[in-house]
């Protein structure tokens, strides 16, 4: 574990300058993706702002809550975006074959080549919208309230992590997992709106299945809603433990039985 | 020492529906067929040597190597390197510190960045010290030829300069034992023989021990003492690249032409046995003789030319590997029925 964050850095700046080569095509990535994020955002004013605003999800509330679940989503994607290259070819082209000869974690080490820094983009929006709406979105702040969403948009990100782990591991099994993987992580989208208007099962299903809404929603909820956060706080941290600790098993019981490709 | 115990490893393929719902329902059923890849190797690699690892497509040759170098788990059997097992996690680390693996195909350079970036992160990898990392750059730049390419990103380099460049990569911790797969796939006449000089340097210098698949016979005569030939996933010969060649009888291939037609005939009567065939061409002033040579010298059957001819040219060949692998698989398709690549379609 240790030679692994001492390693981190090298990996961070070879990555870095190889994608110096790169780096207009970079940066156009990092525009689209806040450009794409900002039009969401004016989609959910069109439609909110045109009905009579009721209860305490008003519009202001809804862009926080937006900003919220871009944060932790921008910097898994930040740190693992190698994961979709697992769940599209890496498996079937036989791309790990290298990583398994070399006395170092081979998840680790696939994972670590690249560092997506245009993930940044998606960073920024999402800090700037919860900057400029945190004052109006009817929320109580406290300095616990503060301490306790940073602790929930951390957890998020390990579960980011760990829902890419399971279903680009998946790829071991059935060769490309890539369009499950997709439409499981679109899943998180749904984390934007109120998830309490959204029908029981439906809400369920984000909590306890695909725990996005566990992370993402429901701290926003807490804090607008005046409940206790800690308890949205605990619920990140065994929904970040189970998603990861399934993700490892699965990525552990697929590596064993990867068959490599033929030349 | 590389022990094999009777290693296998099958590959159960599902039978698969279409899409994505064919995909998922994969998941869950139990329908599939079973690849033996490799079926029951047995052999033992005793440190220094050099063997060369022979077979058809699908024979099973790649599958082996890549048990050997942790790519892959064997379904049965056991495979000891120095008594430590590749592919179990516990061991891994400690056996892959003493292995290098080359893939003819596969790098492992760093694609936009110039070879000096990888080769310190493998540095970093292997825990290879500083001092200890120089020389031994130092060296290797110098045996492979490296100085005019160090500084160019990888993606600029043809495929002998890459190639020469994952050799060194896969040197630079001082491996016991080095892995090659098909190290001179694609490469030409002239650049391969610099790549087999450069491994002989290596594998002279360093004590390596080698074990190389490849499609190329010359390759093995140029490197290796001891050849396993392979096929179906099975061990069919283990011994020395002598043993191989006198297997099917030391035979030679001598041409002869002169200027007025030979009388082939002649040859043989004066012979008999020893001459195991004749060829004329051109109207009889061109006749290859196929000697055997535990019952003939060419300097006799020469000699006898020369008498008996006005010869304008001749030529000599050995009989290579190539061809006694030939005979070999013709001899054991025939033994099996002609059905000699049976199931083994796995990775190779």
């Amino acid at each position: 574990m240790i030679k692994e964050l001492k390693l981190y850095p090298k990996y961070v700046s070879m990555s870095l300058r190889s994608g110096l080569s790169y780096k207009a095509d970079s940066i156009i990535m990092m525009i689209s993706f806040a450009i794409s994020e900002i039009i969401s955002l004016a989609t959910v004013y069109l439609i909110v702002g045109s009905v009579p605003q009721t209860g305490i999800w008003t519009f202001n509330a809804l862009a926080f809550l937006f900003g919220f679940t871009l944060v932790p989503k921008a910097i898994d994607h930040v740190f693992t975006d190698e994961l979709w290259i697992l769940a599209y070819w890496a498996v079937r082209r036989g791309e790990l074959d290298i990583y398994l000869t070399r006395p170092l974690n081979p998840l680790y080490q696939f994972v670590a080549k690249t560092f997506k820094w245009d993930g940044i983009g998606e960073f920024v929006v999402g800090i700037v919208i919860m900057c400029i709406f945190a004052p109006m979105s009817g929320i109580a702040w406290s300095f616990g309230g503060v301490m306790a969403l940073l602790l929930c948009g951390f957890f998020g990100i390990f579960v980011f992590t760990g829902i890419k782990l399971i279903f680009a591991s998946l790829a071991f099994w059935i060769k490309s997992s890539g369009i499950i993987l997709n439409t499981v992580y679109g899943f998180s989208g749904y984390a934007k709106y109120p998830l309490k208007y959204m029908g029981k099962a439906f809400m369920s299903i984000m909590f306890y299945v695909i725990p996005f809404g566990l992370v993402l929603y429901y701290p926003i909820e807490c804090l607008i809603t005046g409940e206790n956060i800690w308890w949205s706080v605990l619920w990140s941290a065994i929904a970040a433990i189970v998603v990861i600790t399934l993700g490892l098993f699965v990525w552990h019981r697929g590596i064993r039985r990867y068959e490599s490709s033929g030349n | 020492m590389i022990e094999l115990k009777n290693v296998e490893k099958y590959f159960t393929k599902p039978i698969r529906g279409k899409g994505v719902w064919g995909m998922l329902k994969s998941l869950f059923s139990r329908k599939h067929t079973v690849v033996k890849a490799v079926d029951g190797v047995s052999f033992t690699v005793n440190d220094g040597e050099a063997v060369g690892y022979i077979g058809a497509n699908g024979a099973g040759k790649s599958t082996t190597i890549k048990m050997m170098s942790g790519i892959l788990t064997p379904t049965g059997g056991e495979i000891l390197i120095d008594g430590k097992h590749p592919y179990k996690s516990k061991e891994r680390n400690a056996v892959l510190k003493t292995i290098g693996v080359v893939f003819g195909q596969k790098t492992q350079l760093w694609y936009d960045l110039p070879l000096t970036e990888t080769y310190e992160l493998l540095k970093y990898i292997y825990d290879v010290p500083d001092d200890e990392y120089k020389t031994r750059l130092g060296e290797l730049v110098e045996l492979l030829d490296m100085k005019s390419f160090m500084d160019a990103p990888v993606r600029t380099l043809s495929l002998g300069q890459r190639m020469r460049a994952d050799l060194a990569a896969a040197m630079l911790h001082n491996p016991k034992t080095l892995f090659l797969d098909e190290p001179t796939i694609g490469l030409d006449v002239l650049v391969k023989r610099n790549l087999i000089d450069a491994i002989n340097k290596l594998k002279t210098e360093y004590n390596t021990t080698l074990i190389l698949t490849t499609h190329a016979m010359s390759d093995i005569e140029l490197l290796c003492e001891r050849v396993i030939i392979l096929d179906a996933g099975k061990v069919l010969f283990d011994g020395s690249l002598e043993a191989v060649k006198h297997m099917f009888g030391d035979s030679r291939d001598i041409k002869v032409i002169a200027k007025a037609p030979i009388d082939a005939d002649g040859v043989k009567s004066s012979f008999g046995e020893a001459i195991l065939k004749t060829t004329a061409e051109d109207g009889g002033h061109s006749v290859t003789v196929t000697i055997d040579a535990t019952k003939l010298t060419t300097g006799e059957l020469l000699n006898y030319m020369f008498n008996h001819n006005e010869v304008a040219d001749v030529k000599i060949s050995e009989t290579g590997i190539e061809q006694v692998v030939e005979k070999i698989y013709e001899k054991n398709r025939i033994a099996a029925g002609g059905n000699g690549d049976g199931d083994a379609q796995g990775t190779d």
